[in-house]
């Protein structure tokens, strides 16, 4: 088995780059992905049509909405903005804005938008929630100023008005009147975390890739017939697998372990409080997929069909398994039963439960039985289709 | 001494008999020819021999021992030149085959110097720095078989090992043969080339569908056609009625004819030389030579088939 993990290993010194590209490859877009995806604000544009006082305080109050990246433009070029997808939508806020305040109308204000999404429709509730709260704000000023001019005879009143309005938007912002607290049961985690999600996600992406095709240079052995002379030799067919399997399991659990100490220390990644817990499901995750492989390998026949079908299963169960995006903003039963059938959920579900929520070891426990048992039952398939072919 | 012996033996894939109930035997220190066209079934013995491939039905004993019972055992004493180059196209020579010298339990120094005499044996020492990927066709093939060597098996199976090789290397190859059983290397040697059969066996098996349709020594087989030798007679122009003439010789079994050359079969042995130059004599037509054919197991081939061994 010695001389055939020797080779094994001489074999993957010449494909090191192709590894090397992998890893980084998973470093890098997981940087990218976390940066731009922590940082992302939609645009939104401003039309301001009215031009007045009032149409100015409710820009003041809408573009402090964090969410959003704000332009200002002409009404045309909004529109030719939004047609081209270059912003979300438009806030309109049309002539007789302040008017229709004064003489206690509803002011209008228009949205702007190709198609009704999530963002649109946040911003809809948040600009709603500005323009009355503006409103009633200048109300209640206004009731304000009039009582205490009856009273006490008021000599500046715009001045007055002006200054009381400022003040009761000032005490909107340090005492709202509800506060919602958020806290998280049995954590001493911050909660869903774009950077944890993606180095997770991309780590269990990438690595599968050098694992399938760690496993699958059986197929190149058989196209190279060194597979039948290898087994007229004194070694025997499971010494031959075993070292192969043994090389590609740790190719693949080295680069995993890179991905997971590269992004705490390149990428300030807080791996939670059970590094135990993160390799145990990384090696049962790792065992899965070589065993995967190796089941790959026994169903096709060449190398090439391993090149051609390998990116669509390992994309498509990634997908399914949440190493692209968190389940939990699956709805679909269906693809939520799917992705239990794929190795990528369980480790992806394991260890974001000790990142992202912060628990420790116990958790690992069941995502690594399964994923040994899913590795168990690829393994004594995938030897059986090599034994009969 | 028989080193291998074959009884029996069948193997079929699905509808197909690719070897149907042959028997023979390989002693030691002899060069045991397969001789066939492609499809005869050599590939596939030589597989089961190997113990890569597990026969239908039949046995084969390996010094008395049935291989099957214990083949890794068996294995160890054999080494196996495949069809196809079955090496490492990016490893270098000297890697592919210190690996193949690893999975024989080599080591070492041991190794180093086996690889440097089998390295040698082939030509090939100054060359195992090289990839192989950039060797030649010949270069390859000649490694193919070093990489069975390491081991100093006690039996070589060679199935084609010259197949799509230049005339130089095919030659080394062959001396190379020539030169191992020299050593007391047993060999077997499947070749659908009838000249390297006879140049290099001792025994020969001539198959063809799956079945053993001759076995004896290249003398003995040629024997099977000892009463049709052919006489070739080359004019300048065949002269008129000679065909007929020819034919009433009571030696002579059939007369064909081809652009200026008459083939005589002869029905035995005797050449009736005679009664033939009688006849041309006769005749205003001058004869340009005459060639007595040396029969040979493509000959043998024909006589037992109706077909040339390259059909």
């Amino acid at each position: 088995m010695l001389s055939v993990i020797k080779l094994r290993l001489l074999k993957m010194k010449q494909e090191y780059p192709v590894i090397l590209f992998l890893t980084l490859m998973a470093l890098g877009l997981t940087f990218i992905f976390g940066k731009s995806m922590g940082e992302y604000r939609p645009s939104v544009i401003v039309v301001d049509q009215d031009n007045t006082e009032y149409s100015q305080k409710v820009i003041e109050k809408i573009t402090e909405e964090n969410p959003y990246k704000f332009q200002y433009m002409n009404y045309d070029d909004a529109i030719s903005e939004v047609e081209e997808y270059k912003s979300i939508a438009a806030i309109v806020i049309e002539e007789g804005f302040e008017d229709s305040i004064e003489n206690k109308n509803s002011p209008k204000v228009g949205i702007l938008k190709i198609k009704d999404d999530l963002d649109s429709i946040t911003l809809k509730n948040a600009l709603e929630s500005n323009i009355s709260r503006m409103i009633g704000d200048i109300r209640l000023s206004s009731v304000i100023v009039n009582e205490l001019d009856k009273s006490i005879n008021i000599e500046n009143k715009e001045k007055t008005f002006d200054s009381t309005y400022k003040k009761i938007s000032e005490a909107w912002k340090y005492r709202k009147p509800i506060k919602v607290t958020k806290d998280f049961i049995d954590s001493s985690g911050e909660g869903f975390d774009q950077m944890n999600h993606a180095l997770i996600g991309f780590s269990i992406f990438f690595s599968t890739y050098t694992m399938v095709f760690g496993i699958g240079t059986i197929l190149e052995d058989k196209q190279n017939n060194t597979w039948s002379r290898m087994l007229v030799s004194p070694v025997s067919r499971g010494k031959i697998l075993g070292g192969t399997f043994i090389t590609t399991y740790a190719t693949g659990a080295l680069q995993l372990i890179v991905l997971i100490f590269g992004g705490k220390y390149l990428f300030n990644v807080d791996w939670g409080n059970s590094t135990l817990g993160i390799l145990t499901i990384g090696a049962a995750f790792v065992f899965a997929v070589t065993c995967f492989g190796l089941l790959l390998s026994g169903i096709v026949k060449t190398h090439q069909q391993l090149a051609a079908m390998t990116p669509v299963i390992l994309t498509s169960t990634a997908m399914l398994g949440g190493a692209m995006w968190p389940l939990e903003i699956v709805n679909s039963k269906i693809i939520l039963f799917l992705a239990n059938l794929t190795p990528q959920k369980w480790a992806i579900q394991g260890m974001e439960q000790i990142v992202t929520y912060g628990k420790g070891f116990n958790v690992a426990i069941i995502p690594s039985l399964i994923l040994l048992l899913m590795g168990s039952i690829f393994l004594s398939v995938g030897v059986f289709v090599i034994n009969e072919k | 001494m028989t080193l291998l012996k074959v009884e029996n033996l069948k193997k079929s894939f699905k509808d197909v008999n690719a070897v149907n109930d042959i028997t023979f035997q390989v002693n030691k220190g002899e060069i045991f020819g397969l001789l066939g066209p492609n499809g005869a079934g050599k590939s596939t013995t030589i597989s089961i021999i190997s113990t890569l491939l597990n026969p239908t039905k039949g046995k084969v004993f390996y010094r008395g021992e049935d291989i099957f019972k214990n083949p890794k055992a068996i294995q160890e004493k054999m080494g196996v030149v495949p069809q196809e180059i079955a090496l490492y196209p990016t490893l270098k020579g000297y890697e592919n085959l210190k690996f193949w010298g690893n999975l024989y339990g080599l080591k070492g120094n041991n190794l180093k110097k086996r690889i440097d005499e089998v390295a040698d044996i082939v030509g090939l020492k100054d060359k195992l720095k090289t990839k192989v990927e950039n060797y030649s066709g010949g270069m390859k093939r000649r490694l193919n078989i070093a990489a069975a060597l390491l081991h100093e098996p006690e039996i070589l199976i060679m199935d084609e090992p010259t197949v799509g090789i230049d005339p130089q290397s095919r030659n080394h190859i062959l001396d190379t043969v020539l030169e191992l059983n020299k050593k007391g290397m047993t060999i077997i040697y499947t070749s659908h080339y009838m000249e390297e059969v006879e140049l290099l066996c001792t025994r020969i098996s001539i198959m063809d569908k799956g079945q053993v349709i001759a076995l004896g020594t290249k003398d003995e087989l040629v024997n099977i056609i000892k009463g049709h030798k052919k006489i070739e007679l080359t004019f300048d122009n065949i002269p008129p009625n000679l065909l007929d003439k020819l034919k009433i010789i009571e030696e002579v079994e059939e007369v064909d004819s081809k652009d200026n050359i008459i083939i005589l079969t002869m029905k035995n042995g005797d050449m009736a030389f005679k009664d033939i130059l009688d006849k041309v004599m006769g005749t205003e037509s001058s004869i340009l030579s005459i060639d007595i054919k040396k029969p040979s197991l493509e000959a043998v081939f024909l006589h037992l088939t109706g077909r040339a061994l390259r059909d």
